[in-house]
């Protein structure tokens, strides 16, 4: 089979996508290391068995990191231990570079605070670059609840945003 | 009609998400440079035994034997993945008294290889079936 990116440097690929990637996968996991663990097997299994595909390399890398994540996820239960005493890192590690801007800064924090369902959403369609069908079809979720979800998201980041100013 | 969650979505893309570390990029850089490598090795045999192979032939063709009707060589066509199936259970505690949602996630892999030659297909199909748990958030 033809190979449809042969002329694409993946290792460029990855350095341009590689922060927003390391974010959805992020999302998806309890810790940074487990974040990055994702990414890595993420990407490389793209780059082994699906880079050769026509379309948008995009949503296939997402799609690789979920996979990923979900294995991840199973594996998890065997070293329940050690997840004991490392502990979930959600709320103590940031997922952005510091923002000088206080109101971007609140934005980060509040996004955290979202239901994870409703985060996912937001996550895939701001920095995965997905549509709603396309994150429908990632969660097994139709169009309409995806973007129904991002309706919420929104409003719940508007309210935080706006507590926080007044604060 | 104007997008009345513009802003907010503006100001979510303007965020930065960190970088991978140094470490991933260089396990990464590892990873698809071994992969070449093994890609490479392997591309070199298949060159060495197909040349080997001409020349068995060859000689085999001057020596005036009978000629036996070639096997199929097989060349990968596609890869396909099926869009995974997700099934979602009733959340569960765990030991640790926290909250978990069992989910099913199966799918299946397609490979297919075809002989132009002899216009024949050979196509694996692998169902793949997983269950996993994915921890819930209670505030």
């Amino acid at each position: 089979m033809p190979d449809a990116h042969a002329d694409q440097d993946w290792r460029a690929w990855f350095a341009e996508h590689g922060a927003r990637l390391r974010l959805i996968a992020r999302q998806w996991t309890r810790s940074e290391a487990d974040a990055d663990d994702v990414l890595q097997e993420a990407f490389v299994r793209f780059w082994k068995h699906q880079r050769h595909l026509p379309g948008n390399p995009n949503a296939l890398v997402v799609t690789s990191i979920r996979r990923s994540a979900l294995d991840l996820l199973r594996r998890g239960d065997r070293r329940a231990a050690r997840e004991k005493v490392v502990g979930d890192d959600m709320d103590t590690v940031t997922w952005f570079e510091p923002e000088a801007d206080p109101r971007l800064a609140a934005l980060a924090d509040s996004l955290k605070l979202l239901p994870a369902e409703q985060r996912e959403v937001v996550v895939l369609k701001v920095w995965g670059d997905l549509t709603f069908d396309e994150i429908g079809d990632q969660l097994s979720i139709s169009p309409n609840t995806a973007a129904s979800r991002w309706r919420y998201a929104m409003e719940a980041l508007r309210k935080h945003i706006t507590a926080r100013t007044h604060d | 009609m104007t997008d009345p969650d513009h802003d907010i979505a503006e100001a979510l893309a303007s965020l930065r998400p960190r970088p991978p570390g140094t470490a991933v990029t260089a396990r990464l850089a590892r990873e698809l440079d071994a992969s070449a490598n093994r890609r490479g090795v392997i591309i070199a045999w298949s060159a060495g035994l197909s040349a080997l192979a001409a020349a068995f032939g060859a000689a085999f063709v001057f020596l005036g034997g009978a000629v036996e009707p070639e096997a199929p060589a097989y060349q990968l066509v596609r890869v396909e993945q099926s869009r995974p199936d997700v099934q979602f259970f009733r959340p569960v505690q765990m030991e640790d008294g926290s909250f978990a949602r069992p989910v099913r996630v199966r799918w299946q892999d397609t490979t297919r290889w075809e002989d132009a030659r002899s216009n024949t297909r050979l196509i694996n199909y692998r169902p793949n079936d997983q269950l996993t748990l994915l921890p819930l958030e209670t505030n």
